[in-house]
């Protein structure tokens, strides 16, 4: 394969990652997020940065135990900003279910008893 | 699990004595410092008691504090919803919990709008005393240990020293206000509130408001855009972002009369707005008037390196498309 073959491709996968997802059917009216976000338009880079990382994050979020769709469903309702601070951080970031009390009792416990004096 | 009201009593004990402990070396104001400055000014205009006890309560289920605190504010906010429902949208299993993005973003699957307060006691205090429950993030953990967990906040009385929270399996957990900031700090000051929207925060900034409906307006119902962005330009009429939001809306359900009508509004406030002109444009052009959406779409084109340029150019080309053909 030469290369002028191998760029056109990428050339049309780029294209359609920008326009496929975002194709709104309001024909040219300016976005309602374009003109609301504090982030403005910042061109074609960041529309594909932001489908990057909304497809990545709903990997991410299948591999910690959602199916397909919901893990599409919930990137769905998040805006770019919020997806952007997720990504490749969904292990770091604070997840509440308050589930280790028992165990940090115990501990807390044995240092309270133990260490007192 | 936070399920025995008992244990909560005994760590909260436990912690007083670890803060205390704390505070013999560093100075108790350095460690609840927002709890020290309401001593000095308690936030205007709001009462030192309040309580909504007409807060509905779901007993959290394992791990499950995310999808039962979430489910507390909904129904409140009038959407019949249950705890189990919510899990599909807040609850990683893996993580054995629900992260905080995900709280913000379910309930805009339900047309509410969620809004992320301040990190600041008056900017919760201020929701609570609108009746509003506030949904926060504490780390509950003891020592070096961290435990998230959510609850709602649904009531508070200064004199007494105490905040009211629906809590794990507890309806009506009362918190000292030092204890409550000291878990809560960690979170940094983590709150959110869930409203209708036709309802704006208690505590509400236009900008953050703004930006709120807008992410609600992803996958919420149309009808509740409307209604949320109408609201909004009645507190903030010169607000170009929901005027433009707001023609969208009726753009996209082919209202093209209260498109027009909003973006003229829009107009007399901000006569230059590219996205204006060129939402205009495209209206016009929609409703047979492509002269007039000529002009707009000219001046549209004016501004040097708009970052509307490319929308504008497709305007124009669709208009003189359009006039082309009607010749």
């Amino acid at each position: 394969m030469n290369t002028a073959f191998k760029k056109s491709i990428c050339r049309f996968f780029a294209v359609a990652l920008i326009t496929l997802p975002f194709q709104t059917g309001q024909a040219a009216m300016i976005g309602t997020d374009q003109v609301a976000s504090a982030a403005m338009v910042q061109g074609d880079r960041t529309l594909v940065l932001n489908h990057l990382s909304r497809s990545q994050t709903a990997s991410a979020f299948q591999a910690m135990g959602l199916d397909a769709q919901e893990a599409s469903d919930r990137v769905a309702g998040m805006t770019d900003a919020e997806v952007g601070s997720l990504a490749g951080q969904i292990n770091a970031v604070p997840a509440g279910g308050d589930g280790l009390v028992a165990l940090v009792l115990v501990v807390f416990f044995i240092w309270y008893f133990a260490f007192r004096r | 699990m936070d399920s025995n009201p008992l244990l909560w009593c005994r760590r909260v004990r436990l912690t007083a004595g670890a803060l205390l402990l704390l505070g013999g070396f560093s100075g108790c104001a350095s460690l609840v410092p927002q709890t020290m400055g309401l001593r000095d000014t308690w936030p205007a205009d709001v009462a030192v008691r309040s309580e909504n006890t007409e807060v509905p309560f779901f007993p959290q289920q394992e791990y499950q504090c995310g999808p039962a605190a979430l489910a507390t504010t909904l129904v409140n906010a009038g959407t019949a919803v249950s705890p189990e429902e919510l899990l599909k949208l807040v609850y990683l299993p893996e993580r054995k919990g629900s992260l905080q993005v995900e709280m913000l973003a379910a309930p805009r699957h339900y047309s509410l709008v969620s809004y992320q307060l301040a990190p600041r006691f008056d900017a919760l205090l201020q929701e609570v005393a609108a009746g509003n429950p506030v949904i926060v993030l504490q780390d509950i953990g003891v020592g070096p240990f961290t435990d998230w967990h959510y609850a709602v906040v649904v009531g508070f009385d200064y004199p007494a020293g105490e905040l009211f929270l629906r809590s794990g399996e507890t309806r009506r957990l009362a918190i000292p206000f030092t204890i409550f900031e000291y878990t809560w700090q960690r979170s940094n000051y983590w709150a959110m509130v869930t409203l209708p929207p036709g309802r704006i925060p208690a505590s509400a900034g236009e900008k953050d408001y703004l930006a709120a409906i807008s992410a609600m307006d992803r996958v919420g119902k149309p009808a509740a855009s409307v209604l949320a962005y109408s609201t909004f330009l009645q507190r903030w009429p010169g607000n170009v972002g929901a005027s433009v939001g707001l023609a969208n809306r009726h753009y996209a359900l082919g209202a093209l009369a209260d498109a027009e009508a909003t973006l003229q509004r829009a107009a007399a406030h901000h006569p230059d707005s590219v996205p204006v002109l060129n939402n205009m444009a495209q209206v016009l052009s929609d409703l047979g008037r492509n002269e007039e959406a000529l002009a707009l779409v000219e001046r549209a084109a004016r501004p040097e390196g708009s970052p509307y340029a490319e929308a504008v150019r497709e305007t124009r080309a669709l208009v003189l498309q359009r006039m082309g053909k009607d010749r």
